[in-house]
């Protein structure tokens, strides 16, 4: 699935779907859920954030997911 | 691939730019503070006016022209956000610079045209502020 057809599904721009994929923006609920509802999976599946002190950022972990 | 809107906060920051610098050329700073009060100084500002409304209707349309799809899909929450960020700037930018600029005009001897010159120079700096801030934000993501 490219970045334009996710976008055309959850109904943002492919510059937002980019943004959140490189972790620089983090969506609101309503386009979280629309998003794992795209893939199938639930919300902790597609998105996750990092405990204080743990390895790596969010900005990785969003982009591996996505 | 630059956004839509990121297409057109270029286009209308290049036009007040370009605005604000045709302005300069027909009314210089230094009779600004106390510019004549004749009907000609009207005609510059209201020519301005019309040349930015102009230049931005024909960006406008030569850019739903080219990406049609694009014009026709609404902003999405970060572009809403990124707008009210950006807007937030850019009035602290107007009250700063009008508030300072009829300060220091008023010492210096400026009439009430001249005032008035200060805070729509303020206003368009600020608007200046408002679509730097959204390119800035729109090219780092947020």
């Amino acid at each position: 699935m490219t970045q334009e057809d996710l976008a055309a599904r959850v109904d943002v721009t492919r510059q937002t779907i980019n943004a959140i994929e490189l972790g620089k923006y983090s969506p609101s609920l309503e386009v979280a859920f629309k998003i794992s509802r795209v893939f199938g999976k639930p919300l902790e599946a597609v998105f996750s954030w990092p405990e204080p002190g743990e390895q790596g950022d969010d900005e990785q972990r969003s982009e591996e997911k996505l | 691939m630059m956004s839509f809107r990121e297409k057109r906060a270029w286009g209308t920051l290049i036009t007040l730019i370009f605005i604000l610098l045709l302005f300069w050329l027909h009314i210089p700073p230094t009779r600004m503070l106390a510019p004549p009060p004749d009907v000609w100084v009207l005609h510059v500002l209201m020519m301005m006016i019309a040349t930015f409304v102009t230049i931005q209707i024909i960006v406008g349309i030569v850019m739903r022209i080219r990406s049609p799809r694009d014009a026709r899909t609404p902003k999405d929450e970060r572009e809403r956000l990124i707008e009210l960020k950006s807007r937030a700037i850019a009035w602290y930018v107007f009250v700063i610079l009008s508030l300072g600029g009829i300060f220091v005009t008023l010492h210096a001897g400026a009439n009430e045209i001249g005032l008035g010159f200060v805070v729509l120079f303020s206003f368009v700096v600020a608007e200046i502020a408002n679509y730097a801030m959204r390119i800035y934000y729109y090219r780092r993501g947020f």
